[in-house]
């Protein structure tokens, strides 16, 4: 006589648990994890786009010819990839952090319900808008006849000036990281908003009967219990700049010189899809996750803290 | 449990990789059963309406072959060509610019020439109705690998007026030389600052094997050494090509720049904001097709690419070509109807020069035709032709394209130096070479 197992209710609720995850597990694995284990797979043979032969065996010389040095004087290097995309990143991500932090405290702080949700609309709205549309948007504002130009001229008092918004290596760089701020802010303070109202009124109340400035309050309270947010927001936004490519795309395909805005994944797409060297576009995307690994686990590990009670 | 959970778990991650290996082409039907021909084309809405009414007539003539004709815009037909070929998923017949398509040839990917199919007796025969080596480009080991849809060189449209307004007359004071071009252009050119507001003439950025690589062989350069296995050849001519760039340039003269809008489109409108662009015959059927009011007033006119005044050999623009090619992948039966499909659309040249978007198909017989010589400045486009030669079509030619791009940006937008530039290049475009 077969004895009936005894199956505690989590154990069931954790079978159903799995079954309901299953179909997005089988949607990662399709369109995520076969694309990984391919391309660290094809980053080790010469394939080829349009090549029917039999992609050869190369160990790992396309990762060597990536961090050749006698390459690095080529604008178009690997190497130069590297710095356009720390640039890029660096510029983006730590401005993103510190103004989207202060502007969800500002909108958090309105006393006036409809001037909260205008603005966190407003901010929101440039995110729903896709890469290739705003940067088309941007490209109008950065034509030497355009609005960028004509403004500074009027505000600053310089009549003519061009003010080489996609021409001069260091403006374009710029050009790119404002299109990418001005469209993901909004995101971000919305996430900030969200982290901003978790924090129990109460705590905020008894700080005031104690005696507490606003700023004490920001930087003993808000901070602190904001913390974990801070943390999402931070790889979030790190991840998201480290993948960057419509925009420098958009910009490229108008004129703008390549080697400013050359970052990783522009040169993954130059590389695998114009110039055909699949394998090499291969061993740079695998570079690129390993670096974003990297990065993530270590702002994970430096900013580890105690989970956050109320 | 913990087993389930593992066997499931590992279900769930390689059952992707056996939809993957499932993937292949699906056969196509046989010969004696109705075919389907996928035809994939760049966008062009003149040749859309003549197409699609030459395909309604061969479906009629040919009921057990249906087509759909699929387009895309020129910029991203190259890259959906090429990944649906990459996925085995390439349709069945296509076009793209010859510098993109050589590499199906030399990858074989594409099948050759069906002669009877296309309508020809023979390959002579086929050869015998085409102008003398426009076939050679996608000729390979004897065998043909595709037929022209068009042939396309560009020469200079100017508008007549803007010329008008600064006292010179177009018929007279056009450029003939690229200095002459700069001078003509500085005075045509109105500024606010450092912004042009109306351009004299601009290039055509960033088709650089197009005109920039005859404009160095007019100095006597060459993109390759006569065996193909030395690149950049004479750093003259080089040199000398980069600084008038660099000279037209925001850091020398302030003609133009790659980053106004292209030229070739402004043009049209008729705006004061352009008198000098470069493009091909094609584009009197867009001026006509955009702004039918200045295409009639004839205040427009198309003269020869300048060339320079030390220029050591008298080179025009360089011409290019798009071939319609066949799948070797495809089922033999479609493959059969495609080259037929083909064969049928090119007898109709005359429809395609004078309905089609004017794109000239350089069969032996258009040339030599009255509608040819009847379009305004056609002469033109037919003499530059004679003094210029196909573009530079090798396998990695979008790779060259890439770091000539780099060379002349960075002597015209950071300043580089056109020596430095010119080692960079070399560096560049000889690993290219020695990797092919």
């Amino acid at each position: 006589m077969r004895t009936r197992k005894y199956r505690g209710i989590e154990r069931k609720q954790a079978r159903w648990g799995f079954l309901f995850v299953l179909p997005a597990m089988l949607f990662f694995s399709l369109f995520n994890f076969y694309p990984i284990l391919n391309a660290f797979y094809t980053s080790f043979f010469n394939r080829k786009v349009l090549s029917r032969a039999k992609p050869a065996f190369v160990g790992l010389d396309n990762y060597a010819r990536l961090f050749d040095i006698s390459r690095a004087a080529n604008p178009l290097s690997f190497y130069n990839s590297l710095k356009a995309t720390i640039t890029f990143t660096l510029g983006t991500f730590i401005p993103l952090l510190i103004l989207s932090l202060i502007l969800a405290v500002f909108i958090s702080n309105l006393s006036s319900n409809r001037a909260k949700k205008f603005l966190q609309i407003s901010y929101y709205a440039p995110a729903v808008l896709s890469s290739v549309v705003a940067a088309s948007i941007w490209m109008i504002i950065f034509d030497p006849r355009g609005l960028a130009n004509q403004w500074l001229n009027v505000l600053m008092r310089t009549p003519g000036v061009d003010r080489k918004w996609l021409v001069d290596p260091m403006m374009e760089q710029m050009s790119t990281m404002i299109i990418y701020f001005w469209k993901y802010i909004g995101y971000f303070v919305i996430l900030f908003i969200t982290g901003l109202a978790s924090i129990p009124p109460t705590l905020y109340e008894a700080a005031t009967i104690d005696g507490a400035n606003k700023s004490q309050t920001f930087w003993r309270i808000t901070l602190p219990l904001l913390k974990p947010t801070v943390v999402l927001v931070s790889v979030m936004s790190m991840l998201q700049c480290l993948k960057t490519f419509s925009t420098q795309y958009m910009l490229y395909t108008n004129g703008a010189p390549r080697a400013p805005i050359n970052v990783i994944t522009f040169n993954i797409y130059i590389t695998g899809i114009q110039e055909q060297y699949l394998s090499r576009a291969s061993a740079m995307s695998v570079v690129l996750f390993i670096i974003m690994m990297l990065l993530t686990l270590l702002q994970f590990k430096t900013t580890k803290s105690e989970n956050v009670d109320y | 449990m913990k087993k389930t959970l593992v066997i499931l778990l590992l279900i769930s991650m390689l059952l992707p990789l056996s939809l993957f290996a499932a993937g292949t082409k699906e056969d196509k039907v046989d010969a004696s059963k109705p075919v389907t021909v996928n035809y994939w084309t760049h966008e062009d809405p003149a040749r859309t309406t003549l197409e699609t009414e030459l395909i309604e007539q061969f479906m009629k003539e040919n009921p057990n072959i249906t087509v759909v004709r699929t387009t895309n815009p020129s910029s991203k037909q190259i890259e959906v060509v090429q990944t649906a070929f990459a996925a085995k998923q390439g349709p069945d017949m296509f076009n793209l610019p010859i510098e993109n398509q050589y590499a199906y040839i030399s990858n074989g990917l594409v099948a050759p020439v069906d002669y009877q199919a296309a309508g020809y007796k023979n390959e002579q025969d086929l050869l015998d109705k085409y102008v003398d080596g426009v076939l050679d480009t996608v000729t390979v080991g004897g065998e043909v690998y595709g037929l022209p849809l068009e042939l396309t060189n560009w020469a200079i449209y100017i508008n007549k007026r803007v010329f008008r307004s600064v006292g010179l007359d177009a018929e007279r004071d056009y450029p003939k030389t690229w200095e002459e071009m700069a001078d003509i252009s500085e005075k045509l050119v109105i500024r606010d600052g450092d912004i042009l507001l109306r351009r004299g003439f601009d290039f055509r950025y960033p088709y650089y094997l197009e005109f920039f690589i005859p404009m160095v062989e007019q100095l006597g350069g060459d993109l390759l050494s006569a065996d193909g296995k030395k690149a950049i050849i004479g750093d003259d001519a080089w040199i000398g090509a980069l600084r008038f760039m660099q000279q037209w340039g925001p850091l020398g003269r302030n003609l133009g720049s790659p980053t106004y809008k292209n030229a070739r489109s402004l043009f049209n409108q008729d705006n004061n904001d352009i008198a000098m662009t470069h493009s091909g015959l094609y584009q009197e059927a867009r001026i006509k097709s955009d702004n039918p009011e200045f295409y009639d007033s004839m205040d427009w006119m198309v003269i020869p690419f300048p060339v320079f005044e030390n220029a050591v050999r008298n080179v025009a623009a360089c011409y290019y070509g798009h071939f319609f090619m066949v799948n070797a992948d495809s089922d033999p039966a479609v493959q059969k109807a495609a080259w037929k499909l083909a064969g049928f659309m090119l007898s109709h040249g005359e429809d395609y020069l004078t309905r089609g978007g004017s794109i000239i198909q350089p069969t032996k017989a258009l040339f030599a035709s009255d509608t040819l010589k009847n379009m305004p400045y056609s002469q033109v486009f037919i003499d530059d032709m004679a003094r210029a030669h196909m573009i530079y079509y090798g396998e990695n030619s979008a790779q060259i394209q890439q770091h000539i791009r780099q060379a002349i940006e960075s002597v015209m937008l950071s300043g580089e130096s056109p020596e430095k530039a010119v080692a960079t290049l070399r560096a560049a475009v000889q690993e290219v070479i020695d990797e092919q």
